[in-house]
């Protein structure tokens, strides 16, 4: 009976905070979009295409609550009319404390800066591809669960993220099983445009669940990352290097290490061109059993000229070299644009 | 022909490039305006350190010390304020603050602020909106706006 009374006195107050908090506020939404178009050359044959169209909204429900949608529309050619729209991030913010927030709702999981900083919105990337740890889904880009997130506290600017969502195998709307993924990353930004940061995953694939590409797993799997990340944005420097290192165990064959990394660098030679490099590496210990083995390396070279803050136009080449498909050389324009 | 014109004119032509550079900078010089820092007068402090103000303008402080919203207001990049704002606070181009609050709002890690029009536009929301902090060129007399000391002055 006291429990029950505790439960109604507990959400009383919440309830009672929530409508304090709407009190005398005028919404504030805004819409923006993100495309991108590309032509590129490979195997001496040119090709045109677009990319995601991704529609993103932000809006200040109250004084403390917010909400945060993406939706991305994008070429399947596996559905029926080769198209289809997936939901990327919707996410409702309460902001408690200070720069403190509760968040909840599906995530970018927090697990390095590209993932955090960029993801879909192309005319912020610096370079036209992301790194390989991403195309070749090494990283748990999404999380659908709740976090508490700190942001630019003290003199070092301390970040932090702590996040529980659904794990690996699971869908955004029902895990899987009853195990819980978690993300704790922690940063610092101790001058202008430098980040540092590190973060730590931990999650168990359940035996029978499949992977983001529909790979059927027979065993359970105990995954950790441990990523390290440190991000340079200067006036005429530019740095991004991360990497991640995974440990995928199961009683059969034990733990087996992967290891992913870049290192972009750029350089302005004027204030709107930016040419850069970026290496990417993966590499997959013997008998890995999570991800596909497919040991690549990848060199990408090209210039980025901003037109302005919403138009971007890149043209870059990329060889890779993969163990399983061996070389491959692509030259690529792409613009990239925000509306 | 040049050997009939006065000694006046020679020195002139010489020294003409410099004196154009000289009017340019002049001319450049008169374009930059003093900014003044207005503010509800709920949530925002009478007074603040460049550096606090340049945190707060780049979305770094969510709150205020008595826990009121900080809600940011500043010139379009286009208007002669909103260049200087960029110039003197961010030391940014107007492409690049703009950039900047696209890319922090984009990671949810920050409200974008609002850009306003006109002066009269900044200064009604501002007395408007508890915890809002705006851009100006002048002093306010409006209703619910206080002047902030950037350093101990204003403007700055």
């Amino acid at each position: 009976m006291i429990k029950k009374r505790k439960i109604i006195i507990f959400f009383a107050t919440f309830l009672s905070c929530v409508c304090f908090s709407f009190k005398s506020f005028s919404q504030k939404t805004q819409i923006r979009g993100f495309m991108d178009l590309s032509t590129s050359l490979e195997d001496n044959k040119v090709s045109f295409g677009f990319g995601e169209q991704d529609l993103f909204i932000t809006s200040e429900l109250s004084d403390r609550f917010s909400f945060l949608g993406e939706s991305v529309f994008k070429f399947t050619p596996s559905t029926p009319t080769t198209f289809s729209v997936s939901i990327e991030r919707v996410i409702v913010k309460y902001n408690f404390a200070g720069n403190h927030n509760l968040l909840i709702g599906k995530h970018h999981t927090p697990i390095n800066y590209w993932n955090d900083t960029y993801h879909h919105g192309r005319v912020f990337f610096p370079t036209i591809f992301r790194p390989l740890m991403f195309e070749y889904d090494i990283i748990p880009l999404h999380t659908t669960g709740v976090s508490l997130q700190g942001q630019n506290l003290g003199e070092a600017k301390f970040g932090y993220d702590l996040m529980i969502g659904n794990g690996l195998g699971s869908q955004d709307v029902l895990d899987n099983d009853k195990r819980k993924s978690v993300t704790a990353a922690v940063h610092i930004k101790p001058a202008e445009g430098l980040r540092i940061g590190f973060s730590w995953y931990n999650d168990v694939m359940s035996a029978g669940s499949k992977t983001h590409e529909g790979k059927l797993i027979n065993w359970d799997v105990r995954q950790n990352l441990f990523s390290p990340s440190i991000a340079y944005f200067g006036d005429k420097v530019e740095v991004l290097a991360e990497s991640t290192i995974g440990t995928n165990h199961t009683d059969t064959t034990g733990t087996k290490q992967t290891f992913t990394g870049y290192i972009y660098a750029g350089y302005k030679i004027k204030e709107r061109i930016v040419p850069y490099v970026r290496f990417d590496r993966l590499h997959f210990q013997e008998g890995e059993i999570l991800f596909d083995k497919n040991n690549t390396t990848s060199i990408v070279g090209g210039i980025r000229y901003n037109i302005n803050y919403l138009t971007v136009v890149k043209l870059e080449y990329q060889y890779e070299q993969t163990e399983l498909e061996g070389d491959t050389n692509k030259l690529t324009f792409q613009i990239a644009i925000g509306f | 022909m040049t050997g009939h014109r006065p000694p006046g004119f020679i020195v002139c032509r010489k020294y003409l490039p410099v004196l154009l550079l000289l009017a340019i900078g002049l001319i450049t010089k008169a374009q930059e305006i003093q900014l003044t820092v207005i503010g509800n007068v709920t949530g925002v402090p009478s007074e603040m350190k460049s550096s606090e103000l340049i945190s707060v303008l780049k979305g770094e402080k969510q709150r205020w010390s008595d826990g009121t919203k900080v809600n940011i207001y500043i010139m379009k990049t286009t208007t002669p304020v909103g260049q200087n704002t960029c110039k003197k606070i961010y030391n940014w181009s107007g492409d690049k603050v703009k950039r900047y609050w696209l890319e922090l709002s984009f990671s949810g890690k920050a409200d974008a602020p609002t850009f306003c029009n006109t002066i009269e536009e900044l200064e009604f929301n501002v007395s408007q909106n508890p915890g809002a902090i705006g851009i100006v060129n002048r002093s306010s007399a409006s209703a619910g706006v206080k002047t902030i000391l950037i350093d101990g002055k204003n403007p700055f």
